[in-house]
């Protein structure tokens, strides 16, 4: 093959300016990288469970009951609306496995008919015969966690009785892709799983025969959810309904999405703020390299190239520059989503992960980088191919420092070489602008991935060191007489005990005075009763003060009052869900803190007064002694009326552990991506300022600077740069970040907004480490400056 | 012959570039002594290793043999650092492309020199010396070439060096523009003392010089002691 002099005149240059080429393809990686990455996440998660959901018919609607007739499920399939129906029953159950001394439950659901909905994948095994009372199917995570495998024996206790159960298979399910055990934070495998059972075994061990407690609806296309909700809670109130809940409101389904809306917002930010500085690196780079070349450029015109042919040899070397990097973003960005799809998996349980490489999404990956780069390129060829070629073959005037911002800088005590400095920077204010916001994104995206670690102290510290001051919260399987506060103390070890009170309610308010507000706002919430001075279980106001437990109001959490749009002193209106379904209208006494969930607080006799129901207690916060634990355990797992109990040491080490590794991945990838942008930023910039200025250092060194002294006059103009750049970095870091809270929020977490000093001095220390090594590779060249080429000839 | 006047010595001064496998011999063992004050013209055609000898007495190149003496001390044995003291503190350089800062003012030029210098004149003497004081606070690229080149003049003085090292100071320049920059020379010369070397094409400039040397082919092939120096303005090409 032949190859063109111009095309070999790019190879050549490619060679000559490696180092330069490969700081912008690595640039123009990264911005592919997350793009791929980022939109392939969302996609795979949001295709993922798109499938899951169609192909093992995830219901739309769910509703607890405490007992109602089988006969009830033709009312219900009558709903407008309804397209399946099927009763369930859902228990907890209490797994007995040798060796496993802290609590654990397991969620024990009745297997669906053929063509039910919530259908299981089955991993491995069979499904239990529908006659057998022994069989049982266990989740996936479970098993591992347990290595239970088909045939493997496990011993639940069901209603107080213990049952031999044998495992027959192992499954996924739809309902559970993010299986959180009833009252944690983080999933925790080894704690919770869920297990389904033949439904006759299930009907014999809760004495549920021709009885059901648990239903799901699939709902016809276009459905007003809304109604057919309000109509099945209507139906099912008499046979005490919790009230239905939208797939919105469902634990699993309502984490994918906070998942979904973290890669939208990330997909946001990132791939464009790679592609900017990729445009603005190419732009200061080619610049360069054709104001060197204008007398080539010149001569090639004068002999008849025509400016396109000169202009597309330039758009080649650039090219070549941007496919290499759009390949390597292809080659990370596949690599780091296959990464990411491990942790789903590992996170999430799919049975399958469809991680599609949508070539649409590759495709514009390739063709915005290239798009980037090509912008920035012509930007750089424009002056230069608008010159007559005699003009452009003469050498261009000394770079002129009268105009512009470049005269400042007289007097004041600065030494000639830091003029220098100063008016070279000055001299193209567009290069050192840009270049400093490149490094100024570098530290921004620094600052707003490191700020959640302080975000996540605060809220380990807040809401278990502050809030919650239980060693363990005992959740009786129903609510129950007081007399159970007394039990829970005698249990061993157990020091403290203060009981509370749960009821599940509708919470609705018509704002009236607001128009922007307007409109009757509901959500469906668990009032939790606490005594009026509770010491263990405490309600804080926002700034972290414990509130003592009005006499008659209700306190609502933050999130929830700005979800209903309420203020101190409006009156909700209350419908409960639970015992007599009364309905009463209580005023709010006070907005709390609150990070997780949606949260109500009233004083427990007033809550108890408000249910009309006697003084009963839904379960009891206990301070338990350390060295007891063992023995109380016991106990806990023998009392017949102990639903579960969540411990908090466990609860917040599953917290730590479980964000430790997303979070160890998550910096690992930013700090290796803000990296990249400062390397290419700060190599780029100094080796244009180094052939920008190579003769006048060179002069310097003849003049008798020392080596250090003339590599000083660069460093200095780099450190002016990314100095410059870092309180403007920790703006838009900071920016970023509150805008990362606003897009987290949900009604699932609230994450408070925590930044800290050591923020932005990490966010610095990292990018500045990144600008001196950049500086290193440069000194070589600075040294290495031929002393007598440069004076022998002219520029 | 060495006097006690003698500033600057070369003794069997060689140097041998190899650029791969091509070897090419610049200087073939020359000696040479210059006094105080002297002003002496370096003549030769390209290629004559003239700029050689005067990179080397420089300290911006280093000789392959040979010895060069400066007040006591043989500087082809100075290491980096030393050599770089050496030309801070003892040698000015005119080239003939000036080789101003372009960032800097023709005043802060010259004070580029004299804040590192330990013995400076004050920048504005210096720009006195060589007649640009009016033109202190213009950029280069607002001064004519003559202007810049007497620019670098004074940047090369204002140190008081020993030694004044011109590279084809008027090479780039007319010919009366040139002579305005060997007025600023020899003036300079006049002024501060330094040994003044300059090497050029131009022939006529010897008549302004103490003494004259050809080179070719690596060696001085001739040296003419001028009776009777001329000024600048007497000479013309």
């Amino acid at each position: 093959m032949v190859i063109s002099p111009l095309g070999r005149k790019v190879l050549r240059d490619l060679r000559r300016l490696w180092a330069q080429a490969l700081a912008i393809a690595a640039v123009l990686a990264a911005g592919v990288a997350t793009m791929i990455l980022g939109n392939g996440a969302y996609d795979a998660l949001s295709d993922t469970r798109a499938r899951y959901y169609a192909d093992y018919r995830f219901a739309d609607l769910t509703s607890d009951l405490v007992r109602a007739p089988l006969s009830l499920m033709d009312d219900i399939r009558a709903i407008d609306g309804v397209v399946q129906a099927e009763a369930r029953i859902v228990k907890l159950g209490r797994p007995e496995i040798a060796g496993l001394v802290e609590p654990a439950s397991l969620l024990l659901v009745s297997l669906s008919e053929k063509g039910g909905l919530n259908r299981l994948y089955l991993r491995a095994g069979r499904l239990p015969d529908p006659a057998s009372m022994r069989e049982v199917v266990v989740s996936q995570d479970f098993a591992t966690a347990h290595r239970l495998t088909a045939g493997s024996r496990l011993d639940v206790v069901m209603n107080g009785k213990r049952r031999k159960l044998t495992v027959t298979g192992i499954a996924l399910s739809p309902e559970f892709i993010y299986a959180l055990g009833p009252g944690e934070m983080m999933p925790d495998p080894r704690r919770f799983g869920v297990a389904w059972l033949p439904r006759e075994a299930m009907e014999a061990a809760y004495d549920l025969r021709g009885a059901f407690s648990n239903l799901v609806v699939r709902l016809a296309a276009g459905a007003d959810a809304a109604k057919v909700i309000e109509t099945l809670d209507r139906i099912t109130a008499r046979y005490g309904g919790g009230g239905a809940t939208g797939r919105e409101e469902q634990t699993s389904h309502a984490f994918l999405d906070a998942e979904l809306k973290q890669l939208g917002a990330m997909v946001k930010v990132l791939p464009p703020t790679f592609l900017f500085v990729a445009a603005m690196l190419v732009h200061m780079t080619l610049s360069r390299l054709v104001t060197l070349e204008r007398e080539q450029i010149g001569l090639l015109k004068a002999m008849g190239y025509t400016p396109a042919r000169i202009a597309s040899h330039y758009l080649e070397f650039v090219l070549v520059i941007a496919f290499a990097g759009v390949l390597a973003g292809f080659a990370a960005g596949a690599w780091l989503g296959a990464g990411l799809a491990q942790l789903y998996a590992r996170f999430f349980s799919f049975p399958f992960l469809l991680f599609s490489r949508d070539p649409q999404v590759y495709g514009l990956a390739a063709l915005v980088s290239l798009a980037a780069a090509t912008g920035g390129a012509l930007q750089a060829l424009r002056g230069v191919l608008a010159l007559p070629p005699a003009v452009a073959m003469q050498p261009p005037a000394p770079a002129d420092y009268r105009h512009g911002l470049a005269r400042l800088a007289r007097g004041g005590p600065l030494r000639q070489t830091g003029r220098m400095v100063t008016r070279h920077l000055l001299r193209w204010p567009v290069r050192t602008a840009t270049s400093l916001l490149g490094i100024a994104m570098a530290v921004a995206i620094l600052v707003a991935s490191l700020w959640s670690f302080g975000s996540i102290e605060k809220m380990i510290h807040v809401t278990f060191g502050l809030a919650e001051g239980q060693d363990v919260k005992l959740v009786l399987t129903a609510p129950s007489p007081a007399r159970a506060v007394a039990d829970a103390r005698h249990m061993p070890g157990v020091m403290r005990a203060e009981p509370f009170r749960i009821a599940l309610a509708r919470l609705s308010f018509a704002n009236l005075s607001d128009r922007a507000a307007a409109g009757v706002r509901s959500k469906r919430v668990a009032i939790e009763g606490r005594p009026h001075d509770a010491a263990l279980s405490r309600v804080l106001s926002p700034d972290l003060v414990p509130m003592p437990m009005p006499q008659a109001g209700l306190i609502l959490t933050e999130a929830l009052a700005d979800a209903l749009a309420v203020r101190t002193g409006d009156r909700v209106h209350v419908a409960f869900l639970d015992g007599k379904r009364r309905e009463v209208d209580v005023p709010v006494s006070g907005i709390s803190l609150g990070y997780v969930g949606l949260g109500a607080a009233m004083e427990i006799g007033a809550l108890n007064r408000a249910l009309g129901e006697g003084a009963m207690v839904s379960g009891v916060n206990l301070v338990v002694d350390p060295a007891a634990s063992g023995a109380f355990f016991a106990a806990g797992a023998d009392a017949p009326n102990v639903g579960f109990l969540n411990v908090t040491a466990l609860t917040v080490g599953r917290f730590r552990a479980t964000l430790a590794e997303n979070i160890t991945m998550m910096v690992t990838v930013y700090v290796t991506l803000a990296g990249i942008i400062s390397v290419g930023v700060v190599y780029n910039f100094s080796r244009i300022a180094l052939s920008e200025q190579g003769r006048e250092l060179a002069s310097l060194r003849v003049l008798g600077f020392t080596r250090a002294e003339v590599a000083g006059v660069i460093f200095a103009e780099l450190a002016t740069v990314v100095l410059l750049a870092q309180p403007l970095g920790w703006m838009i870091g900071h920016g970023l970040g509150l805008a990362m809270v606003a897009a987290f929020s949900s009604d699932l977490y609230r994450v408070p907004f925590v930044m800290g000093r050591e923020v932005y001095a990490i966010a610095s220390l990292i990018v500045i480490a990144a600008a001196a090594a950049s500086a290193v590779a440069i000194k070589g060249r600075i040294d290495r400056l031929d002393l007598i080429a440069v004076l022998k000839t002219r520029e | 012959m060495p006097t006690r006047d003698t500033v600057i010595q070369a003794t069997g001064l060689t140097k041998l570039y190899r650029n791969g496998p091509v070897e090419v011999q610049a200087l073939r063992g020359v000696d040479f002594a210059a006094k105080r004050g002297d002003f002496v013209v370096i003549l030769g055609p390209s290629g004559s290793g003239k700029s050689t000898f005067l990179n080397i007495l420089g300290g911006i190149d280093r000789a392959t043999a040979g010895q060069v003496m400066f007040e006591g001390d043989d500087i082809t044995t100075f290491a980096e650092a030393d050599l770089t003291r050496y030309r801070r503190d003892h040698v000015g350089f005119v080239f003939q492309f000036y080789n101003l800062v372009p960032s800097l003012t023709a005043l802060e030029n010259v004070a580029l020199v004299t804040e590192i210098a330990t013995n400076p004149m004050r920048p504005d003497e210096a720009l006195d010396l060589v007649g640009l004081i009016s033109r202190r606070d213009h950029f280069p690229a607002q001064l004519s070439g003559g202007e810049q080149q007497r620019v670098a003049i004074a940047r090369a003085i204002a140190k008081r060096p020993e030694l004044l090292f011109c590279d084809e100071p008027t090479g780039a320049l007319d010919s009366a523009t040139g002579i305005m920059v060997l007025d600023a020379l020899t003036e300079a010369n006049r002024a501060t003392g330094a040994t003044t070397l300059i090497i050029t094409h131009n022939a006529a400039i010897r008549d302004i010089a103490d003494r004259t040397l050809r080179f070719a082919d690596g060696r001085i092939v001739e040296e003419w002691v001028n009776p009777q120096r001329k000024r600048p303005d007497q000479v013309s090409w």
